[in-house]
């Protein structure tokens, strides 16, 4: 499992769950049902103020833990056509002010070369 | 679609909840709720206060209570596994915070008549019937499952009137989340065997927390199916601890205030909310929640359908209706046949009224008679009215019970202005000699039970507690409670705690905290000089520790008010008929008597009657000097030229002296000269609300000559009055500086007494009336609408038409309008200025007349605001002997003391007590003076068995110096106390029975006697050193006195000089502080007065703005002050300081030293020469020494630092 924290562009159903997204120049379908929570932030180190009405966000943030597959007309990829591709878990982090996400944990110990390569780019 | 939070903790519910139980009720109206539930942790403390709210927001309330619960071993021992634990073992353990299983929240039903609410409130003086109510008590609030099944079926009927809702946090709920699939249910089965059938209802609660932790999802989903397996509903709730997201960081720092523990400890433990979610979530927001766990648990819409609809099921069910089921509104007082009578109260009342007129009025007749019927049918026309007079039998059974004790007691308050209470001995004011208002008190138009407010001794408090616990009954009284918040130095503390810095840190910055809201800590931090260093603390932000500075700031204005917990209130005592108990949780106070869960703020909503029975210690003070006169001067004749009391009608003596020398105080005429001389000089330190330094100046200004003078000078000191520039006025008017002007020649009548100025609410009330015609008792509907700001535009519009009407010019409209708005608010009741102006004058009375008894009774029950050595001090500044510490002639209280030796020889003095000394218990206390007289050290520790730390301090006192010096020895203080130390060193062997063994022997004290000498005598400033750290009060001699050559060589002028100096002289004084002060002031710029005591009399002086600029942490931290200003006269007698200096007397080399004068004239004066420049970087060093007050840090009561 590798820690990240770069910035992904999330596409939403309209049920509001991750459909699609695009991470490292490269696009990705979900394709398993999203799991949701949120989990706590410890705020008294990692934030200088606390002012009443700060509003949400300060306690918690919405983690998404993601599956999902390269989209499938992004171009041949080098494997053979005869082995699917195996999914990727991917949790993501939705910022409660600004909406916008970043990849925070990288699930599968078999990094695919190309997540890797974005990790020391 | 409406959903109804059933689950929600207000910030009542202490240390847990964050909301405001209105913010919640707007809240939910606000999200298209019909109800919301209030379930506080432990009792009904916001309980009130969310009906309030509900029915100002137009929605029902739901009322239930979040309770522990004590597993079931107790109740069946057979039951216990582990065989080895022993019976009495057990029964020691059975009710202790290990055997509490979980939480469960339990709710009322309502529309039964009561019944569910009754049920809650008994269920609830359950769970606390065991704790002690004390600090420390290892009992928790908790109820056993046998309590909580006997609960909830309504003994009438039998039906359930109660649900229980097994949640997340209940046994079964903690053991859904361990991998065990048996045990959540042998858990929930046993719930449902305990409880009787359909009082059980499973909640379901996702706050969408990470898979596995508490309060997620598949926890609900798991609760859910639980429930479904054993055919009990399920309710969605959201376990609500904060109105909005915001409020889950308060939550967290309110969790860490709870267990002591920092929020990185807790994090760690994991002892936190798992996330923030716990808000009030709107009805859209609660059905994806359900939405979710349905689909979750695999189940379909219909399911869904049926979780929402049983929630709202339960909460129809519980839905109260606040008159019918909880009493709103609805006064009860005691049942007649309790209070004495058969018949009708009122009948009852009138005929008491009567039998009052007699004894009042004495020969009454004429108009004087006419007049006084009138007021008299008048009064029990509108009581009747109001069917209270079974409240005024009561109020006056309580007041006939305390004087039948003997303890001293004055009505205070409005109901002085009542001719009822002045005929049933209620009050002690008559009505009618001071023009005071009925309706002020009581009106038709109003329908709210009238406050009667009595004053007693406070040292009888308790006693009179009880007596009224026995008088009436424990099931129709209980005491009030009260709640207290966080105020900034508390909240500081424990954000201080919750981020984990270091106490001793955030002690620093608390102790520079001076009584502003927690809530602007943020813009104190700019505007407070004393902060300052602080301040620049939080400004430099490239250090990490300043990170948590910054967030200490905004999490202690997060804490700001926030309900700490609940105690005593200082007077309140609620009484009722037999079910005052299915109307009220109580709770074991600290006094061990019951206490209710309900605030003053509850009293009038709930239809409780409250009486105030306040403990004074001034009342206390009082009854102990009128005893130590008639025990030094037991005839009337002593006591009559010991006080130069005149010689009254008889020539022996006034009236109100007995023939056996006790004083009737009440009945001591209110035109004494000698009193009045008193008070206009100021010196009246130690007197009932006229001491303060703002009242010293007052009473200096307006120089009071009668009664009626003390009236309008309590009622104009006052924050309302100070804060609007009337003094000023009223004192020119008085003084014949100014003109008196009034309005219209209408109102002469009315503003007369206060020359035109508008001090009283009565005189609101008739300006009112005589403008407008509107009667009395509208009058005060008017007055009382005045502080709100929608009814205030009626009011206006109604005074404007009605006044124009009756011709008054548009000019004397808006003059006289603009009045009554700004005054309206914070003028004074006169009737409680007269009633509280009776104990001011007894008081000032008493120290004119019987000086050394007053200051004994002050001493002995410390009535005032200042430390208690600023009174040794007063005695010492009028000349009266202080007596030292003396084993066998101090007792247990201060005593007057004839001086039968030395150069006070003859006159009366004041002998210390053995009481308040540093480490004496009282239980050794209380030997000692059983002992008493010890004819040596060995008789006193035998018969006293005073622990060796005791007999030494004792020693350091001063208490063996008569005895040591009859027993012949030649060693001195200083000996002696080293010859205790040494004993104490040594083990506690047969060492003391050799010297019992010559307690029969004549020989005197041998010990004594023998006593090595050799050390130097101590001196003075140890001396008075020991007497502070020991007993917080300088004796030997003024705590300043040592420091004379420093003042001197500063050029200081003392405070007996001020007077004789011009206005506006620059000069220095230097003293201990006995009082800081930051009263509200005109403009909203703060002001700080701050008194000095320097041996010769009291400095006032008052820090503006500029002047606290330079003083900075000066203002609030430092005892010993070098003070510059210019002298301000203030009246005849009168004389302060307006400060633009301060400096720490300690700190030398900062002091202004005047320059050492040189050249020509050092040459013309041979003798005083330079010194010598070398070596010696700061030569004012030599005239300081270490005073009295180096090294003490034990005893802040030492001087006015305040708290």
């Amino acid at each position: 499992m590798g820690t990240f924290s770069e910035s992904v562009d999330v596409v939403c159903a309209p049920t509001g769950e991750a459909a699609e997204l695009r991470w490292g120049g490269r696009e990705y379908r979900v394709c398993a049902e999203p799991l949701r929570w949120y989990e706590r932030r410890q705020w008294w180190a990692e934030e200088r103020r606390a002012p009443l009405g700060s509003g949400p966000g300060l306690v918690d943030h919405e983690i998404w833990r993601v599956q999902v597959l390269p989209a499938g007309r992004s171009g041949p990829q080098e494997t053979p056509a005869a082995e699917p591709p195996e999914p990727l878990t991917l949790d993501l982090v939705r910022h409660t002010g600004s909406g916008r996400w970043r990849l925070l944990r990288i699930h599968d110990a078999l990094l695919p070369k190309d997540a890797l390569q974005h990790k020391s780019a | 679609m409406s959903f109804t939070h059933l689950h929600v903790s207000t910030a009542f519910s202490a240390h847990y909840g964050v909301s405001w139980p209105d913010e919640l009720a707007q809240a939910a109206a606000a999200q298209g709720a019909t109800a919301l539930g209030c379930t506080d942790r432990d009792g009904l403390y916001g309980t009130v206060k969310h009906l309030k709210a509900c029915m100002a927001a137009g929605i029902d309330p739901v009322v239930g209570v979040d309770l522990s619960v004590f597993d079931d071993e107790g109740d069946h021992e057979g039951g216990v596994p582990d065989s080895q634990m022993a019976g009495v073992r057990f029964s020691k353990t059975r009710f202790s915070a290990e055997r509490v299983t979980g939480r469960v929240v339990i709710l009322a039903h309502g529309h039964n008549k009561g019944a569910g609410y009754k049920a809650l409130c008994r269920l609830i003086s359950d769970s606390h019937a065991r704790t002690t109510g004390k600090a420390g008590g290892t009992v928790p609030v908790a109820v056993t499952r046998a309590e909580l099944a006997s609960r909830v079926l309504d003994p009438e009927t039998l039906k359930p009137v109660l649900t229980v809702l097994l949640g997340p946090d209940s046994d079964v709920g903690l053991a859904l989340g361990g991998r065990r699939y048996l045990r959540p249910r042998t858990l929930f089965k046993s719930w449902l065997d305990a409880m009787p059938a359909g009082s059980v209802a499973a909640e379901i609660v996702t706050h969408l927390s990470a898979p596995g932790e508490p309060l997620s999802t598949a926890h609900a989903v798991r609760m859910l199916k639980l429930a479904q397996e054993y055919g009990v509903p399920a309710v969605l709730t959201n376990a609500v601890r904060y109105c909005e997201e915001d409020g889950a960081a308060t939550a967290d720092v309110l969790d860490s205030a709870r267990t002591l523990m920092s929020l990185p400890e807790l994090s760690a433990a994991p002892l936190l909310q798992p996330n923030g979610q716990g808000w009030l979530k709107t009805p859209d927001q609660m059905v994806e929640l359900g939405k979710e766990i349905i689909h979750a648990a695999g189940y379909g819409a219909a399911d869904l359908q049926v979780l929402l609809a049983q929630t709202e099921a339960l909460a129809d069910r519980c839905r109260m209706d606040p008159v019918s089921d909880m009493g709103w509104k609805q006064p009860v007082v005691p049942e007649a046949a309790v209070i004495g009578i058969e018949g009708d109260p009122l009948a009852e009342l009138a005929q008491r009224c009567e039998a009052g007129i007699a004894r009042r009025f004495p020969g009454i007749s004429g108009k004087a008679e006419a007049d006084m019927r009138a007021r008299l049918q008048h009064e029990l026309k509108i009581i009747a009215r109001l069917g209270f007079a079974s409240y005024f039998l009561t109020v006056a059974e309580v007041s006939r019970m305390i004087l039948d004790m003997n303890v001293r007691a004055a009505a205070r308050g409005s109901g002085a202005s009542s001719l009822v209470n002045y005929l049933i001995d209620i009050s002690q004011v008559n009505p009618l000699q001071h023009d005071l208002i009925f309706e002020r008190f009581l009106s038709g138009d109003r329908s709210t039970l009238p406050d009667i407010d009595i004053d007693v001794e406070s040292a009888e408090r308790h006693n009179v507690y009880r007596r009224i616990f026995d008088r009436f009954g424990s099931q129709r009284v209980t005491l009030m409670s009260m709640q207290n918040g966080y105020r900034a130095r508390g909240a500081v503390r424990d954000a201080g705690m919750a981020l984990g810095m270091d106490d001793g840190d955030v002690g620093e910055i608390a102790k520079q905290l001076w009584r502003f809201s927690a809530r602007k800590f943020r813009e104190a931090l700019e505007e407070k000089p004393e902060l300052r260093e602080f301040a620049g603390r939080v400004e430099q932000r490239n250090f990490s520790e300043n990170q948590q500075l910054d967030l200490l700031v905004d999490l202690t204005e997060r804490l700001d008010r926030l309900p700490r917990h609940i105690s005593m209130h200082p007077c309140g005592v609620i009484l009722g008929d037999a079910t005052l108990l299915d109307r009220t949780p109580v709770q074991p106070s600290g006094l061990g008597l019951p206490m209710s869960q309900f605030d003053k703020h509850d009293m009038d909503p709930m239809g409780m009657l409250k009486l105030d029975v306040l403990g004074v210690r001034m009342q206390s003070a009082m009854a102990f000097a009128v005893r130590e006169i008639i025990r030094i001067h037991p005839s009337k004749a002593e006591v009559v030229a010991a006080g130069a009391h005149p010689a009254g009608p008889g020539g022996s003596g006034p009236d109100y002296i007995a023939e056996d020398g006790l004083i009737d105080l009440n009945a001591v005429p209110l035109d004494d000269e000698p009193t009045y001389e008193l008070i206009r000089s100021t010196h009246t330190l130690g007197c009932f609300q006229i001491e303060s330094p703002g009242q010293r100046e007052l009473v200096g200004k307006m120089a009071p000559r009668e009664f009626n003078d003390l009236i309008i000078d309590i009622s104009l000191f006052r924050p309302g009055p100070m804060k609007s520039d009337m003094v000023r006025p009223f004192l020119e008017h008085r003084h014949g500086f100014a003109p008196e002007t009034y309005p219209h020649p209408d109102l002469k009548p009315v503003l007369q007494e206060t020359h035109g100025v508008t001090v009283f609410h009565e005189q609101i009330l008739r300006t009112f009336d005589v403008m407008t015609g509107c009667g009395l008792a509208k009058a005060d509907e008017f007055r009382r609408a005045l502080s709100n700001e929608v009814k205030e535009g009626q009011v206006e519009e109604f005074f404007r038409r009605e006044a124009k009407a009756r011709k008054y010019s548009p000019e004397v409209v808006d003059r006289v309008w603009g009045t009554l708005k700004s005054f309206a608010s914070f003028g004074f009741c006169k009737a409680h200025g007269a009633a509280f102006a009776v104990p001011t004058y007894q008081s000032a009375w008493l120290k004119a007349h019987h000086p050394e008894a007053f200051l004994a009774g002050l001493w002995e029950h410390d009535p005032g605001m200042y430390p208690k050595r600023l009174l040794v001090a007063e005695a010492r500044r009028m000349g009266i002997p202080i007596l030292p510490l003396d084993i066998n002639r101090s007792g247990a209280e201060y005593r007057v003391e004839r001086v039968a030796e030395g150069p006070d020889r003859g006159k009366l003095g004041i002998r210390l007590s053995l009481n308040g000394i540093f480490g004496l218990s009282g239980t050794e206390l209380k030997r000692i003076v059983a002992g008493q007289p010890y004819d040596s050290l060995a008789d006193l520790r035998a018969r006293s068995r005073l622990s060796k730390p005791s007999i030494k301090r004792l020693a350091q006192l001063g208490a063996f110096d008569t005895l040591h010096r009859e027993s012949g020895g030649t060693a001195n203080r200083a000996d002696l106390v080293h010859h205790l130390q040494n004993l104490q060193s040594k083990p506690a062997r047969k060492g003391a029975e050799v010297i019992e063994g010559q307690l029969a022997l004549p020989l005197g004290d041998v010990e004594l006697r023998n006593v090595k000498p050799g050390l130097p005598e101590p001196t003075t400033v140890e001396n008075v050193r020991a007497e502070l750290d020991l007993m917080a009060v300088d004796v030997s001699e003024h705590l300043m006195s040592s420091h004379r050559p420093l003042l001197d060589r500063l050029g200081v002028t003392t405070a007996d000089k001020l007077l004789g100096l011009r206005n506006g002289t620059e000069v220095l004084v230097a003293g201990v502080r006995i009082a800081t002060q930051t009263p509200p002031m005109r403009g909203g710029r703060r002001v700080v007065f701050i008194s000095i005591d320097d041996g010769t009399g009291c400095v006032d002086s008052v820090f503006f703005h500029e002047a606290q600029e330079h003083a900075g942490p000066l203002l609030f931290g430092t005892r010993l002050l070098l003070i510059r200003g210019t002298t301000r006269r203030t009246g005849p007698r009168g004389i302060s300081l307006s400060a633009n200096m301060a400096w720490d007397l300690s700190q030398v080399d900062t002091l202004p030293f005047p320059e050492r004068e040189t050249g020509e004239r050092g040459s013309a004066d041979p003798g005083h020469r330079e010194p010598g420049g070398a070596g010696s970087d700061n030569p004012e060093q030599e005239f300081w020494q270490p005073g009295p007050l180096e090294g003490i840090s034990r005893n802040l009561a030492i001087t006015g630092l305040g708290s």
